[in-house]
């Protein structure tokens, strides 16, 4: 599976909930598989997807609100477990598409082969839930529904082939169109 | 700033629509901290652009939020705030703690304390100092400029050595 095909199984299960997507190619794969309003584009500030999406948790109980995070993105900000671990939002669902590799920036490695996240996320009180297939994937989406977060799925994904084009909308527009969504 | 001043003005501002207070401590603003603490208003994170992340999610809810942080943690923040702050303009205060105002400050303190107005300066991050006097008129500033969906600090001194 290929992050664009995770990522096309996952928006279709989330439907219109708010989704806090992290910078690079994730972001830009999001933007050309299914653009909405309820989508936040982070493209600067890397690392901190799941914390803005904490915030937008905390402030949003009625919501179930998903963070599409990368392995090198979380690795670049492993406090951040932490905090969720220890604010334990039941409404956050924290995706992690883990190719091993900073694809965006050239494919090097990351040490998500040598280290498991699981484990250090398990010990931050998360639930953890793993899909290597397409199949394994919908059916944690199933299963998810009905318990209480924190939530990390880590979905192990193969790396390259397929660039998604550039988002090429203002910051400021991401910013208020995804505000606007929330309050629906 | 005074004990008693802080605690104060951790209450002007959370009687004034900011209802989160977010960041990493120090010790210059202990009491401040330790009156949000009562509140249980305050979320600790293990790094500042944590933080400011954690803010910037509140403040797409519409729930206005300051983050705390020494003048080191400050300058650990600077790509967070052009690259999510700034770019996005997200409101948030910050609250900044400046170490290494006084020249005989711990020496790990003395040359990012003498840089920190010229990186508040070179972010464009609109900033007041405070003191015993002004910080209430400081807090109204502040206040304005978020309601207009703009981000800006507010530096208390490091004006003590222990």
């Amino acid at each position: 599976m290929i992050r664009k095909e995770a990522i096309t199984i996952a928006v279709e299960k989330i439907n219109n909930q708010p989704i806090v997507s992290a910078n690079g190619f994730i972001s830009r794969d999001l933007f050309e598989v299914c653009d909405k309003n309820s989508n936040f584009y982070m493209i600067g500030s890397m690392g901190l997807a799941s914390s803005i999406g904490l915030g937008v948790a905390l402030k949003n109980t009625k919501k179930t609100i998903f963070v599409f995070d990368g392995d090198g993105n979380i690795l670049m900000n492993l406090g951040s477990l932490i905090t969720i671990g220890i604010t334990k939002p039941k409404n956050l669902v924290h995706i992690v598409f883990d190719n091993s590799s900073h694809e965006s920036t050239g494919g090097q490695l990351t040490a998500t082969n040598k280290i498991q996240l699981s484990k250090i996320a398990k010990s931050a009180n998360y639930k953890v839930f793993q899909a290597k297939t397409k199949n394994q994937l919908v059916k944690i989406f199933q299963k998810i529904k009905f318990i209480p977060g924190p939530i990390m799925v880590i979905v192990k994904i193969e790396k390259g082939r397929v660039v998604s084009k550039r988002i090429n909308m203002e910051p400021t527009k991401i910013k208020n169109r995804f505000m606007d969504s929330l309050k629906k | 700033m005074k004990e008693l001043t802080q605690k104060q003005f951790f209450n002007f501002l959370f009687n004034n629509g900011i209802e989160n207070f977010i960041g990493v401590p120090d010790s210059t603003m202990k009491h401040f901290i330790d009156e949000g603490f009562k509140k249980n208003k305050i979320i600790i994170t293990t790094r500042e652009e944590e933080a400011i992340g954690i803010a910037a999610g509140m403040s797409l809810s519409k729930s206005y939020s300051l983050v705390f942080m020494q003048n080191a943690g400050f300058a650990n923040s600077l790509s967070t705030i052009t690259s999510l702050v700034q770019l996005y303009q997200i409101p948030m205060i910050f609250l900044i703690g400046w170490r290494g105002f006084l020249k005989n400050d711990a020496p790990e303190h003395t040359k990012i304390g003498k840089i920190q107005p010229k990186l508040l300066q070179a972010l464009s991050l609109q900033s007041k100092i405070l003191n015993e006097k002004n910080w209430k008129a400081s807090c109204h500033w502040a206040l304005k400029l978020i309601k207009g969906q703009k981000p800006c600090a507010l530096i208390l001194k490091r004006d003590f050595i222990d």
